[in-house]
């Protein structure tokens, strides 16, 4: 038993206090520790996951398969042609250039196209105008089929082996009998069908639909949409100026 | 009772961040499509933007309903609502009309005008709470004072129990 002296207390509370400090310290570095390695952790996840949204955003690669307008079908004359991702109707010298921007699965372009389809598919036929089909697609989330990318692979598919005569009439018969959004679109047996009515030939057509091969041409010229400065369909523009349906109805009179 | 309003900031808050990520991650073009659409940032960038925000909004979302870093996850959180709401005030200002993309989508929107003030108030609502998790990080049923030991708040807490322990900092 050691006397209890005022100099021994002091060293007791010293030492104490020294471990206590060591304890904190050391909790500290722990805690750190734990938070560096959460924290880096994250890092990683985020970043990971990031590169995996990049890889799966296939934009702007080549398209292996790009649609030509297949030639010598233009029962009446009208000249088809394929530039960039515009397909135009039309003489070439016609006095005024429409171009739309449509995606088979949207509503407010069937209105469009019932409205001023004919009419303008008239002009087309007298010379008057060049139109100048922008299609894209972004609405696959409104079917439960991925009916708008289906639909546009498909007409791009009557347009490469019917010609632009036979991609008119299967364009104008998908609107005229648009699926209602949010249910099942076509499936591909019946796209087949419809663009065999529209002048396609089966066995032409069937590979190309069931192989959906120009699905990353349809991406880029989606991407080209959005890069341009257009976010809806359907978007008019007269000879390139932004427009709507009532000036194009003017247009048309 | 304040650490209720904590959790319930949290769950709230992380709950929104979760499902409006997890609408986006399915399609990562059409995420960089309604960032472009709010012609706000170079194009150089749009992309990047676009890939990262879903998965952000994701992992910020799960950090704050588990309460696993919960400051720098609602200091993050607030950031993204302020950018949120900067380019929601400017597309209304300019007069866009676009869909804000919040939940997945993006692009034009005839109704847009009408909805701009119900997303930024929305993003208002939500930035507020983020806001009070950023200044009082500490509520129930978080992982954090599990993961990594008592805050300096429980300290304290602790330090008035046992007033003999001086603190040494």
């Amino acid at each position: 038993m050691s006397k209890n002296t005022p100099e021994r207390r002091e060293a007791r509370k010293q030492r104490a206090a020294e471990a206590l400090r060591q304890k904190q310290a050391e909790e500290r570095r722990r805690r750190l520790v734990a938070i560096g390695s959460v924290v880096a952790a994250v890092l990683v996840i985020v970043g990971g996951l990031t590169w995996w949204q990049s890889t799966r955003d296939t934009t702007g690669e080549t398209a292996d398969t790009v649609p030509s307008v297949a030639s010598g079908s233009e029962s009446d004359g009208t000249p088809g042609e394929l530039d960039g991702y515009g397909i135009f109707v039309g003489q070439p010298d016609a006095p005024t250039t429409v171009t739309v921007y449509e995606d088979l699965q949207c509503p407010a372009c069937a209105n469009l196209e019932a409205q001023l389809g004919e009419p303008l598919a008239a002009a087309v036929d007298a010379g008057d105008v060049r139109l100048e089909y922008r299609m894209i697609s972004f609405l696959d989330r409104y079917s439960t089929n991925e009916y708008s990318s289906r639909a546009l692979n498909a007409a791009l598919a009557v347009l490469d082996t019917a010609g632009i005569e036979a991609f008119r009439a299967f364009h104008d018969d998908l609107y005229a009998n648009q699926p209602e959004e949010g249910g099942p679109g076509f499936e591909d047996d019946e796209l087949i069908d419809r663009a065999v009515a529209a002048g396609a030939t089966e066995s032409e057509v069937r590979p190309q639909i069931e192989d959906k091969v120009y699905e990353q041409w349809i991406e880029n010229a989606t991407d080209q949409m959005s890069k341009d400065g257009y976010n809806s369909t359907p978007t008019i523009l007269i000879d390139g100026k932004d427009a709507d349906a009532q000036q194009l109805a003017e247009l048309l009179q | 009772m304040k650490d209720w309003i904590g959790l319930l900031a949290r769950l709230v808050t992380g709950g929104v961040w979760i499902v409006a990520g997890a609408l986006k991650l399915p399609d990562p073009s059409e995420s960089v499509r309604a960032v472009r659409a709010y012609d706000l940032l170079p194009e150089a960038v749009v992309p990047t933007v676009g890939h990262l925000l879903p998965v952000l909004e994701v992992v910020v979302g799960l950090l704050l309903v588990l309460g696993l870093l919960t400051r720098p996850a609602a200091v993050v959180s607030s950031l993204l609502f302020v950018a949120f709401i900067i380019g929601i005030s400017a597309a209304w200002a300019r007069g866009l009309q676009i869909d804000c993309g919040c939940f997945g989508g993006g692009g034009y929107d005839a109704d847009a005008t009408s909805k701009y003030p119900w997303e930024i108030a929305r993003d208002v609502g939500l930035l507020a709470l983020s806001g009070w998790l950023a200044v009082r990080p500490r509520s129930r049923w978080a992982l954090d004072p599990v993961l990594f030991g008592s805050s300096h708040a429980t300290d304290s807490a602790e330090n008035e129990r046992n007033p003999h322990v001086e603190e040494h900092a």
